[in-house]
């Protein structure tokens, strides 16, 4: 579908920003309200719903077992899958991964593996035979702005309640899927010349270059992403890192308050 | 339908595992526009079955060739989300969901009001976010709360039900276990209003007698969700965000 980008919202975003404004009334490193359910979904080993504005996602965590990679025999394996289906908005067509779903699955995935957040030799069963496979699908019901947030926080809190099914596949008792760490997404999008935190539909439309920061426990980077036609410089990345700082700590505490 | 050997699925006083009567349903709750981006949108949860539907146009039919001149076409696709079974599905579209999409597209056409919108496509996106048994049924019911509420016109809305048979007994809407290892599933959507079908499937083995009972079942659990769906309609046009 043709999205016709209406010079008209670029101009009124322009305008916005050189009054220190945002279209929805937000300051510039407000985010939208955050919504975050877990374990919600009956088939799924670990799953959770995040809410942001429009924008609502599910993602779902399955285990199954597969022969390790012969130069890790004693490390499982994990695998992010991202699907932009035609529920989450108009623009999205039917048919094979699109270049943005596999962007998406993509830097969620390196976001959580680059933590090092899960043990990946604790989901050895037998050594060079046989591993747990975590597999994190990332689905979008309804796509508002900022999917890349609202799927990476989706994701870290749905494995954070995964248990890994060992009694179905008959290799033991089931256990909890242990992580030592929780990588929180931040990211921010070029509106009107300046960065805003948590784009919504229509600052991603009229807006520019997208940048992507997982943040770990301590403060450290973990991935960034920098999407989308456009330019920046060291100054905003270093300002922008400055705000990720705080909004991911926010975000963990969420994360953290819907756990027992 | 395996029917497969000794799999006990009645209790000795007549009650099916779960506890549910011959003719008693799972739980149903339904919920109409919660999809903020989508023109329609529903979610529904039957048993532990969530099926979300969401509905976007009329809009221009592109390419070109799948336009009709005198009628809009209906453009369905039911999905399972890989998470929403015991074993991962790979994404995409497989035989089964192709299937399901097509009868659920000509069972939709039956009612929207297609002729008012020449040359366009109407969207309904099904995804199944966790599946229990009956799916397709609970994105039939889905997608007929989501046209409505994208405010889309038609004779009727569908309801989605099934009744099957298990060690010899018609029960209404059968679990996943049931469904495993029963003897007949007999789908349908109804139109309430009418009392017409405009999707009908069924497997494995019913006598004529056994199908009218199953048939009944279907009718009166019909009735029984139509309310939830007028409900839901009415409580998401009363938030007004419909």
């Amino acid at each position: 579908m043709v999205q016709l980008v209406p010079q008209l919202l670029r101009q009124q975003l322009a305008e916005l920003a050189a009054n220190d404004e945002r279209i929805d009334g937000r300051s510039r490193w407000q985010g939208r309200d955050v919504e975050l359910e877990v374990d919600i979904l009956y088939n799924a080993e670990g799953s959770a719903k995040v809410v942001m504005g429009d924008t609502i996602v599910y993602v779902g965590v399955k285990f199954d077992t597969a022969a390790p990679y012969s130069d890790r025999p004693t490390s499982g394996s994990l695998m992010t899958g991202a699907e932009l289906r035609p529920v989450a908005h108009r623009k999205y067509e039917p048919g094979p991964p699109s270049p943005e779903s596999i962007e998406l699955g993509r830097v969620v995935d390196r976001g959580i593996r680059e933590s090092g957040c899960m043990d990946m030799e604790s989901l050895c069963i037998v050594p060079g035979e046989s591993v747990w496979r975590v597999m994190i699908d990332l689905h979008v019901l309804s796509d508002g702005g900022n999917i890349f947030d609202a799927c990476a926080t989706a994701a870290i809190a749905a494995l954070r309640t995964a248990t890994v099914p060992a009694k179905r596949f008959d290799v033991g008792e089931d256990f909890k899927l242990e992580l030592k760490s929780t990588p929180v997404m931040c990211s921010f999008t070029r509106v009107g010349g300046r960065y805003v935190y948590d784009a919504n539909e229509a600052e991603e439309l009229g807006g520019d270059e997208r940048v992507h920061i997982t943040l770990g426990d301590e403060g450290h980077l973990h991935s960034l992403q920098k999407g989308l036609k456009g330019v920046l410089m060291p100054e905003e990345f270093a300002e922008i890192l400055a705000q990720a700082g705080v909004r991911c700590a926010e975000l963990r505490e969420l994360i953290y308050s819907k756990e027992a | 339908m395996g029917g497969y050997g000794d799999i006990k699925l009645l209790n000795d006083d007549g009650t099916r595992l779960d506890g549910r009567a011959v003719d008693e349903m799972r739980p149903v709750e339904i919920k109409a526009g919660v999809l903020p981006v989508a023109d329609g949108s529903a979610w529904v949860k039957h048993g532990l079955n969530v099926a979300v539907a969401a509905v976007y146009g009329p809009m221009e039919a592109h390419p070109r060739k799948i336009q009709r001149q005198d009628r809009a076409v209906i453009d369905v696709r039911y999905n399972m989300a890989p998470f929403s079974t015991s074993d991962r599905i790979r994404p995409g579209f497989n035989r089964r969901s192709r299937e399901i999409s097509k009868v659920t597209a000509e069972a939709l056409e039956s009612v929207v009001l297609v002729e008012r919108y020449p040359r366009s496509k109407i969207r309904v996106e099904i995804e199944i976010l966790a599946a229990e048994a009956g799916t397709r049924c609970v994105g039939i019911t889905a997608a007929s709360v989501a046209l409505a509420d994208a405010g889309i016109p038609m004779r009727d809305m569908i309801v989605g039900v099934a009744s099957g048979k298990i060690e010899g007994v018609v029960v209404l809407d059968l679990d996943k276990a049931e469904d495993n290892y029963g003897q007949a599933d007999l789908p349908m959507g109804i139109l309430p209003n009418t009392g017409e079908m405009a999707f009908l499937q069924m497997d494995g083995d019913l006598s004529v007698e056994e199908y009218n009972l199953a048939c009944e079942y279907n009718y009166k659990a019909a009735s029984e969700i139509h309310e939830l769906m007028k409900q839901a309609l009415l409580d998401s046009a009363s938030r007004g965000d419909a």
